[in-house]
């Protein structure tokens, strides 16, 4: 018996039955939502563990298997590999101290029985994306994922920021969605299946022009969901305009999940029979170079906090996507190798840094009612945990060794470095510019008291709570680098590219 | 069991160094002092000056937040943390593969943490000096790393057995590169000794402490323990950094094994940061004033920079050709 189909049962019953459990008056909606996250989080650890010792999971919904009388697959299935696994693991995990934040940070908002259904079907989406081994599902989950981040973005309606922005992500979110529906659209109709293993097999059969049209439709949607450069303007407005616990899900996971882990996935589990991969890799090589100088320089200049980690969102995923680029023109290789491997890992780390950044904004946003970096001087006097939580985020974010974020960006420095020196130079240049933003933000939060500042304190331990574990995760993470990059990182890029036994487990197996 | 050994040679090290960076400092006050006809104050003056600082009262002021207190002793941890990583005579106690990017991080590390803990105080002077610390910061160390990368990557061809770690120049120096080497040596003594300087903040370059400018600017809200602190901190930073310039350019050592071995060619390595920091500071100090902000970093980019650009391309043509 596989733990597989509660990761996603558990959530979507939590969220239908939110409406039940809200009639209880009083906290019922708040602690059940954290259960709920909870019990999940419990499922991704252990269908982490299955997924290292036993291998690939591939589960046909059901039946037994996923071929009926058929040679082919005719039934949804669910394929979790390593990379699979690790993205569950880290999607539930922020999702728990996103909702577990939520208890104290939304209090004084209404209509909160829709915002706890609407959480937990965020993170029912993106776990449908992460596990799915059907691309048509895969389009579900990312509609699912994609409308519960509008809805969630636009949720303080009262103000006109979340409503601009939620219309303005929608608009343009609902375009690169419709992109993705295109291309499986024209894939079904050239190759007449939907399993992602089995289209691979059939596209290494017969390579049409169909698939790299197919190909292009994906990486232009699925580019817009990560926010890379041209396309990232939806971004710094819908992570300032949303309620912080929401930004740290979107800019944690929401970006990774429906951007990056999907390019990835498609990419290699799909296409890389069909295309060159090398050209596909300059393609996202040259996007990601935009987006390190884009992001990291915009972060610089901004004086909204919730903005600035915004464009150093966009900047970081510049490096995943560097990382990701190599490892598609590099294939095969050591260099290819660990550029995949750093992408993966700074994926995990940008996710758990990049939470406690926006838990950490949203902590400052609660207390004192603005965003802006000029009025928070000195905040380090009468919020110092606070701080503190800044202090190490912004450090990890920027690479500093002791902490977790190093690692990851020595990983696809030492590969970019190797690929082509000038792209390493972009990859420093970009992180020069992100140093100087974070700076700019400590000397901020440590310099004179202002007298607004004066009266703040720090939040109370519904809020702290999940920004000192994910501190402690960044620290523990940190001492043990390169045991994780060569435990888990390696092995997960390695399973990336071995298409062979992602075909090979669906089709035999199941 | 290495560890262990490890460990007990850091704090040894950080007690030797200890002592003879405020001995020197001493003899550097002595110097300076006799140089303009003065008597000056006895060599061990710092150790008095320490040992009051530390019985003194400390006083915090009301606006400095928790880094105010944790920054000096952040800083002195970095520091101590850095001499495991000091080519001090013989090789570091923790040299490994790439070390030399520790180095100066660590390095640039104990500034920040100093900016840091000046800005926490509130003080509006402080603040100007941290501003000033932090472009001097930022200008200093490119010339310093494309000097260093370019003489360790010059070794790294003469098959080293850890590249770029500090230990590998204890292995073979620059000036075994042949003659278009020793050109480029002599510019990167140049471009070494003036980063000593703007590293250690003399002369030229004593701008973000500035005693009659703004007030002593970093150093203005710090009192008692934590002056203390940070004073012996930086001159144990003072002995390190020119302990790299010594390593870099000047490597010759005796070969000699056994513990003697060490701690003779750790007098010699003692006695070569002595005469560079004669150079570097008490005779730099002496004859020149402070320029303003603007044109020490002008300075530091078009002369020092560019003179480490230079050297650096003349070593790589004399390793390539």
């Amino acid at each position: 018996m596989t733990w597989l189909p509660f990761i996603i049962i558990i959530p979507l019953f939590g969220a239908f039955s939110m409406p039940i459990v809200s009639l209880l008056k009083g906290k019922a909606k708040e602690i059940w939502a954290t259960i709920i996250s909870l019990a999940t989080l419990i499922v991704g650890i252990e269908v982490f563990r299955e997924v290292w010792t036993g291998g690939t999971i591939v589960y046909a919904l059901g039946s037994e298997t996923p071929f009926g009388k058929a040679n082919f697959p005719i039934r949804i299935v669910w394929e979790v590999d390593k990379f699979g696994a690790i993205m569950v693991l880290i999607i539930t995990f922020v999702s728990f101290l996103a909702i577990l934040y939520s208890i104290e940070y939304m209090k004084h908002d209404t209509g909160l029985e829709k915002y706890y259904t609407l959480i937990l079907i965020l993170e029912l989406g993106m776990l449908g994306i992460a596990i799915t081994g059907d691309i048509f599902n895969f389009y579900v989950f990312l509609e699912i994922m994609s409308i519960a981040s509008y809805a969630l973005v636009a949720f303080r309606n009262d103000t006109w920021e979340g409503i601009e922005a939620g219309i303005k992500y929608m608009f343009v979110g609902s375009l690169a969605s419709s992109f993705v529906l295109l291309g499986i659209a024209l894939l079904y109709g050239q190759y007449g299946t939907l399993t992602i293993g089995y289209l691979a097999l059939k596209m290494s059969q017969n390579p049409t022009i169909v698939a790299k049209v197919a190909l292009a439709l994906f990486l232009g949607g699925l580019l817009f969901k990560s926010g890379a450069a041209p396309v990232h303007m939806w971004l710094a407005d819908a992570h300032p305009a949303a309620p912080s616990s929401i930004s740290a899900m979107l800019s944690g996971l929401v970006i990774k999940i429906g951007g990056i882990y999907a390019i990835a996935r498609v990419v290699f589990s799909m296409f890389l029979p069909a295309v060159n991969l090398a050209t596909v890799g300059w393609i996202v090589i040259i996007f990601a170079c935009i987006t390190l100088i884009v992001g990291n320089a915009m972060a610089v200049v901004q004086e909204d906090m919730k903005r600035l980690l915004a464009y150093s969102s966009v900047g970081q995923i510049g490096y995943i996507l560097l990382g990701l680029g190599i490892g598609m023109v590099a294939y095969g290789s050591r260099v290819g190798e660990i550029a995949l491997a750093g992408a993966i890992y700074h994926t995990v780390n940008h996710a758990i840094m990049k939470a406690l950044l926006f838990l950490v904004a949203g902590a400052v946003l609660h207390e004192l009612g603005t965003r802006n970096l000029n009025e928070l001087s000195g905040l380090a006097r009468t919020m110092p945990k606070t701080t503190f939580a800044f202090l190490i985020g912004a450090a990890a974010i920027v690479g500093m060794p002791p902490l977790n974020g190093f690692a990851s960006k020595w990983l696809i420095y030492e590969s970019s470095a190797l690929f082509n020196p000038i792209i390493g130079a972009i990859a420093i240049i970009g992180t020069a510019f992100c140093t100087a933003a974070y700076i700019r933000v400590l000397f901020t939060f440590f310099g004179r008291p202002s007298e607004k500042v004066m009266k703040a304190k720090d939040p109370g331990i519904a809020m702290l709570l999940p920004m000192m574990i994910l501190v402690i995760a960044i620290i523990g993470m940190g001492l043990f680098p390169w045991q994780i990059s060569d435990k888990f990182m390696i092995p997960a890029a390695r399973t990336l590219w071995d298409i062979a036994n992602y075909v090979a487990s669906l089709m035999g197996g199941g | 069991m290495k560890i262990a050994y490890a460990l007990l040679g850091l704090i040894l090290l950080y007690i030797y160094v200890s002592i003879i960076s405020l001995l020197f400092s001493g003899i550097d006050r002595k110097l300076v002092a006799r140089m303009q006809r003065r008597i000056g104050p006895p060599i061990l003056q710092p150790f008095y000056d320490f040992l009051k600082l530390m019985s003194k009262e400390t006083i915090i002021p009301s606006t400095a937040n928790f880094m105010f207190k944790a920054a000096p002793v952040l800083m002195l941890a970095t520091v101590i943390a850095l001499l495991a990583y000091t080519p001090v005579g013989f090789p570091p106690l923790f040299a490994t593969k790439g070390d030399i990017i520790v180095f100066i991080y660590l390095l640039t590390l104990a500034d920040f943490f100093l900016i840091l803990g000046i800005i926490s105080s509130g003080n509006p002077y402080g603040r100007i000096g941290a501003a000033r610390e932090v472009a001097m910061l930022v200008s200093r160390e490119p010339a310093m790393m494309l000097g260093v990368f370019a003489v360790m990557w010059g070794i790294s061809k003469l098959n080293v057995e850890k590249p770029f770690s500090l230990s590998s120049l204890y292995e073979h120096n620059i000036w075994e590169l042949g003659p278009m080497a020793w050109i480029a040596a002599v510019v990167l003594i140049y471009v070494f000794l003036a980063w000593l300087a703007s590293e250690i903040e003399v002369g030229f370059f004593n701008i973000p402490e500035a005693e009659e400018e703004i007030a002593e600017g970093t150093l203005v809200e710090y009192s008692g323990r934590y002056l203390g602190i940070i004073k012996l901190a930086e001159s144990i930073k003072e002995f390190i950094a020119a302990s790299l310039v010594v390593a870099v350019l000047f490597p010759w050592q005796l070969n000699m094994s056994g513990i003697e071995g060490y701690i003779l060619n750790l007098v010699i390595h003692t006695l070569k940061v002595f005469v560079v920091l004669l150079v570097s500071k008490t005779i730099f100090r002496t004859v020149t004033g402070r320029l303003r902000i603007t044109q020490a970093i002008n300075v530091l980019w078009t002369r020092v920079f560019a003179a480490s650009v230079v050297g650096a391309l003349l070593l790589a043509m004399g390793v390539m050709l």
